[in-house]
Formats: structure tokens, sequence, C-alpha cells
């Protein structure tokens, strides 16, 4: 079967996706998936009480990352759990969702099929009643970390100050490790050099002051955020990629890349 | 049938090539090998049309070419085979970080038989470093397997490059040209290149058959063993209604190829300037210029490609995506991640392949489906920020 060979039940829920948006106070709201691994799902839930006066999905919501059957999933635990009391909306499984759906391909059921999994997150929410977290607008960063690899690569595609010549620069990939605004500024002028600008910070949102974070939401650089640089490797002594951590997932991954600008940097 | 657009995943084949393909599955039936006026009939065609493939990339010797049952098994005789008779020269083979799946899993089964294998790094275009390529040539290299182009993001790879530091070096060098065979020339002279893999199917010919150029006195281990057809190289009776159809079809490409490359690469540009012109956060990937003409690779911010696929399907739109959603282990696009990209944004390519059929009405067709479909889903997806939903919104007010 293919990966793609979907029943006409869950390419109905892909094509016309029901409940979808965001409950704004929601009252629970579960998150899982990781957009590297192609499927995010948020799930958000609005509870009531019934004539029992016991507790109930009285709204539920949904946005989605990922494939046909991630978007079909959620839609479809959305219908199925409106009305029913946080109990019984907790027993749902990943496999009552895809019967629902007159059934998955094989190789979706683990992948994509995190619905269920959303939903309890959601639940689990409410019932511990965490408060949301709260964005912090500045680098959360306290200490500087030993990068690896990046003295033995200084000249060779490690930088820490700004070369006087940005031609160095030209049609390279350049990850930027944001240590301020004078680093933030040198990414945006680095557009001006080659297509592939990438900036690291251990910020949950887009760093720098005002006019800079704004400039670089309408530029082409690519922010990683909530991420640090861990290691740089190479081959033939040039940097060749870099071992990141994304502290969201709490776990590391690669990027081949020719260049990184850690201005100041202190290891 | 809609507007179709995955021409590198498989082509029609011409109407004049079935024709001629026609005669030698029911009248001239022959097999080569065997005495008889019909069988002479059946070895002259297999002359015939090896001449005409010989003639479509410029070898000077029509023995050159040895017909195979297609370009994956042209890469398995010409790594394979290469290597396992040349082991006492040199254990080392470099291929490219980027290579066909099929070459991919060839190294690694080279690697299990004890051959070292480095692969050469590309640039954020998807273009070899050949400075690193120089480097990585050492006294025990035996084979440089660099295929001409990308088939996935369409960069054409520096192959006069290649083939100088291969010459100076004494390094056989194999190219697969299957993912350029239909929109760039091909001349082993003026590029010399030691071993060529070719696709009939990928030049609009029967699929099932491919063919290795191997060079005059260049001698490989066959991989397929029996009764020495193909100068001993390739056993088992010769395909030869697919021979014949991979030589016409060859006939007809080398007429035209440059004229369909010059129509291709103007239906290519109106649809990358159209997309990213329309479409906020959109990338092409691979070289702006040094690519297929008959190639556009996208990727969108914040979507995921299989659904993206999906959405065009319902619009009666063929096309294809390097996400890891669509694909049967679930991993990215290894060429994307090669080239730098996040995992998540190799998640949401959209390739697009054009070919012979292809028609401006179907990339105007294209281009006003896409923009509606990418919003749709970028609305649904939690990644898309808050300001470009209030965009999307105000629009629709």
């Amino acid at each position: 079967m293919k990966s793609t060979q979907y029943s006409e039940k869950v390419l109905d829920h892909f094509r016309n996706p029901r409940n979808m948006g965001e409950i704004e106070k929601a009252d629970g709201f579960g998150r899982v998936g990781n957009p590297v691994c192609g499927d995010l799902m948020f799930m958000y839930i609005k509870v009531g009480r019934n004539n029992r006066d016991e507790e109930i999905i009285e709204d539920i919501k949904f946005k989605t990352f990922g494939c046909g059957s991630a978007v079909a999933t959620s839609s479809m635990i959305t219908e199925m759990a409106k009305g029913l009391t946080l109990e019984e909306a907790y027993k749902i499984t990943r496999q009552d969702v895809a019967d629902e759906l007159e059934g998955l391909p094989p190789i979706k059921m683990h992948c994509s099929n995190l619905a269920a999994d959303a939903l309890k997150a959601a639940i689990d929410n409410y019932r511990l009643g965490t408060e949301p977290e709260v964005e912090v607008e500045t680098a959360c960063k306290l200490e500087i970390n030993v990068i690896l690899g990046f003295e033995d690569y200084l000249g060779k595609g490690t930088y820490k100050e700004i070369p006087e010549n940005l031609e160095e620069f030209r049609d390279k990939r350049v990850l930027i490790v944001d240590s301020g605004d004078e680093s933030l500024e040198l990414a945006l002028k680095l557009t001006n050099y080659t297509g592939r600008v990438i900036v690291s910070t251990t910020s949950k949102v887009i760093p720098g002051r005002e006019e800079i974070a704004k400039k670089l939401k309408q530029s082409d650089v690519k922010i990683l955020q909530q991420s640090e640089l861990v290691e740089i490797k190479g081959e033939l002594d040039e940097v060749e990629k870099v071992v990141l951590h994304d502290f969201d997932e709490d776990e590391n991954y690669e990027l081949f890349l020719d260049a990184v600008v850690y201005l100041d940097y202190r290891g | 049938m809609g507007v179709y657009l995955d021409y590198q995943a498989a082509k029609p084949v011409d109407s004049r090539v079935i024709s001629e393909m026609t005669i030698y599955l029911n009248q001239k039936f022959a097999n080569p090998s065997s005495l008889h006026c019909e069988g002479d009939e059946a070895t002259d065609a297999l002359s015939e049309f090896r001449h005409k493939i010989a003639e479509f990339i410029n070898a000077p010797d029509p023995e050159s070419i040895i017909f195979t049952s297609g370009a994956t098994e042209s890469n398995n005789l010409a790594l394979i085979g290469y290597a396992m008779r040349n082991k006492k020269k040199g254990n080392h083979i470099i291929i490219s970080e980027i290579e066909h799946i099929s070459i991919l899993n060839i190294a690694k089964y080279l690697e299990r038989e004890g051959f070292e294998v480095s692969r050469v790094p590309v640039d954020q275009y998807g273009i070899i470093r050949i400075d690193k390529l120089e480097r990585l040539i050492t006294q025990n290299t035996i084979l440089i397997s660099i295929s001409t182009a990308s088939n996935e993001v369409g960069s054409i790879q520096p192959l006069k490059e290649i083939s100088d530091l291969a010459v100076k070096n004494n390094v056989v060098f194999h190219t697969d040209a299957v993912a350029s065979e239909s929109s760039v020339p091909i001349d082993v002279q003026e590029i010399p290149v030691d071993m060529l893999t070719l696709s009939s199917n990928d030049i609009y010919g029967p699929r099932g058959v491919g063919a290795l150029y191997l060079k005059k006195g260049l001698r490989v281990n066959p991989i397929i063993i029996g009764g020495g057809q193909e100068r001993g190289f390739r056993s088992g009776s010769e395909n030869i209604p697919g021979i014949v159809g991979f030589g016409k079809a060859a006939e007809i490409m080398k007429n035209q190829i440059n004229e369909e490359a010059s129509r291709l690469r103007k239906l290519r540009d109106k649809l990358i300037k159209g997309v990213l012109e329309v479409i906020p956060k959109s990338y092409l990937n691979g070289h702006p210029e040094k690519r297929l003409p008959h190639n556009a690779h996208f990727r969108f911010d914040y979507i995921e490609g299989e659904s993206l696929i999906l959405s065009l399907k319902d619009e009666n739109i063929a096309a294809a995506t390097g996400s890891a959603c669509s694909s049967k282990t679930l991993e990215a696009s290894h060429t994307l991640i090669a080239m730098g990209l996040l995992h998540e944004e190799a998640h949401g390519s959209l390739v697009i392949t054009l070919g012979r059929n292809t028609t401006e009405q179907d990339i105007d067709e294209l281009l006003d489906k896409l923009p509606g479909i990418v919003k749709r889903l970028r609305l649904l997806s939690p990644l898309t920020p808050p300001d470009l939903i209030k965009k999307y919104n105000e629009v629709n007010d």
C-alpha cells in the first residue's frame, strides 16, 4: 500500500477539516509532534458541564502541520470528542481514530496518527491547571558553553569577528550565533551576499530590538529559535556541518553549511 | 488526464517509437543468437539501433554501448563491475552527497565489501565542491561516480572539471546521465567520461531498457552471468523490441533536444518567476541558472509536501515532493539536507518536472491553483506566523 493511498473518509477530512483554528483562552492546550519529523499538532479545548454536572468537551479546535493523515486524524478526533465527558475523551486511542477514518496506510499508523496524544495532552493540561507558558522576549542564555570544534576551525570557516571584506561570505551558507544586535545586523547585511543566512538563538521569539526583529521577520534570514550551537564538524580542514541543540524538543540535529560566525566567542 | 508535471518520474512513450517497436514484437521476433535468416534480421536490428545510441552520445564505437534492463542495472554494472575487477589497484571510490538512491545504495554495498567510499559535499545550490573533490582523491582512488545533474533539484554538475580531474589523476569517471538526457546534449568525446548510464524511458522510450557506455578498452566484471551476450558484459537474450524503441527514441531526441530545451527553459522560467512573485516565503531550491531546463524545485515555509501533493491531486495536477511523509523510508530528501536545508524546510518541497507534452496552459493552470493551496495549508498550520495569517485574511476582506 502506498503511503498516500487514503480512504475517501481521510481525504474528506483532509479537504474539509472540521473545527480548524484556535480557541482564545482555551481551558486546555496540547502540543505534540515535531516539525523536524514532518508533523506538528496543536489541540485546544474548552471545558463545560453536562446536565449530570460532569465535565465535558464543550468546544475543541486544532491546527496541524503535516501530511494528509496528520490533518485528517486531527479533524476526525475533534468530531469524535466534541460533547464527550473528559473521561470518555481521554480514552480515545490512536486505533479508534484510525478505525473511524476507515483505516490508515500502515506506514502512517505511528508517524502521523498523533491526534489522540494531542487531545490527551490538552486534557492533562486542563486537569493539572498549568498556566500557559509565558513567552520570554529576550535570549535566555545564562552561560557560554564550549562549542566543540570552534577553535579548531578558526580561519577555516569559523569567525569570532566580522571580517573586513564580507565578500568572503559570497554564496556561502552562513550560520550566525545570536550574540546581540551587532550579530543580527550582520545577518541582515549578509543577505546581500548570499541566499542562505541562518541565525541560531536561544530566544523563543524573533530576537533583537523591535526594529531589527521586524527587519529580520521580513527578510529571508532563517531564524532557529530555542536553539544552541553544540559542535562544529568538518572534513578536509574546513567546516562542513554543525550540530545544533533544539531546547524545545530536547534533541540534537545536524545542518550542512560553510561558515559559522560567533562574535566575541569565549570558549 | 489532468496536468502532468512529474516527467522525472516517468515519461510517455513516443508514438513513433511504439510503431517502430511493434514490428519487432510480432513479426521480426527472432533471437539474434540464432543462425537462420530471421536471426540475422534481429542481429541487424541490434546493430542498427546500437548505432543510434552511440550517435546520441557521440561515442566513436557502437560496441561501447552495453544494453541493460535500465539505469539501475547500468549503475550496478559500472560501480560494482568496475570496483570488483580493479580491487588490486585500490579500494577507494568517490561519489557525491546528492547521488540518485541507486548509486547511494550501491556505494553502501561496496563499503560492506571492504571498499572505502567518500562523498563529495555540495554547496547551497546542490553543485558539488570541485575543490573538495580534488582533495579527496588519493593514491587508492579507482573510481569517481557523479551524476551529470541532480535528479531532484536539477543542478547541473561541472562535468568538464570533474573529467579533467579524473584524467589528471588517472581515475576512472562514471556519470549517471539519466536526469539530464532529455534536455542537455551528451558528447562523450567533448567531455571525456569512461562510463555513462542512460535510461530509455527518460528520452520517451519504453521502460525496462537502458545502457551503459563503456569506453573502448575499459573492462568491468559482469554482474549478470549467462550466455555471454553484450560481449560478455551482460548476459541474457537481447530485448530487441526494447532496444529498437530505445534507439528510435534516441534518434528523435538527438534531432530536437536543443529546440526542446529552449522551449522548456522558457516555461520553467515563467513558472519560477510566477511562483516566487506571488507566494510569500517561497523559495527556489537548486541553482537559478545552472539547472536542468525541465526542472523547477520549490519550497514553501510552514507547510508539508505531501499535503501539497494531495491538494494538487484534487485539482488534477500531478507533481512530486521531497517530503519524508511521502517516501517509503519516512526520511527527508538527502539532497535537500546535503544542500543545508533544515528537515522542516525539506518537508515543504514541491518538485515540478516538465516534458514534451507540457504546454503554457499547464503552467498557467498550476500558477492559478498553487497560491490558493499554499494559503489553505498555511491557515491550517500551527507554524504560520500570525502576521502572515493576518495578511492572508486581509486579502480576503
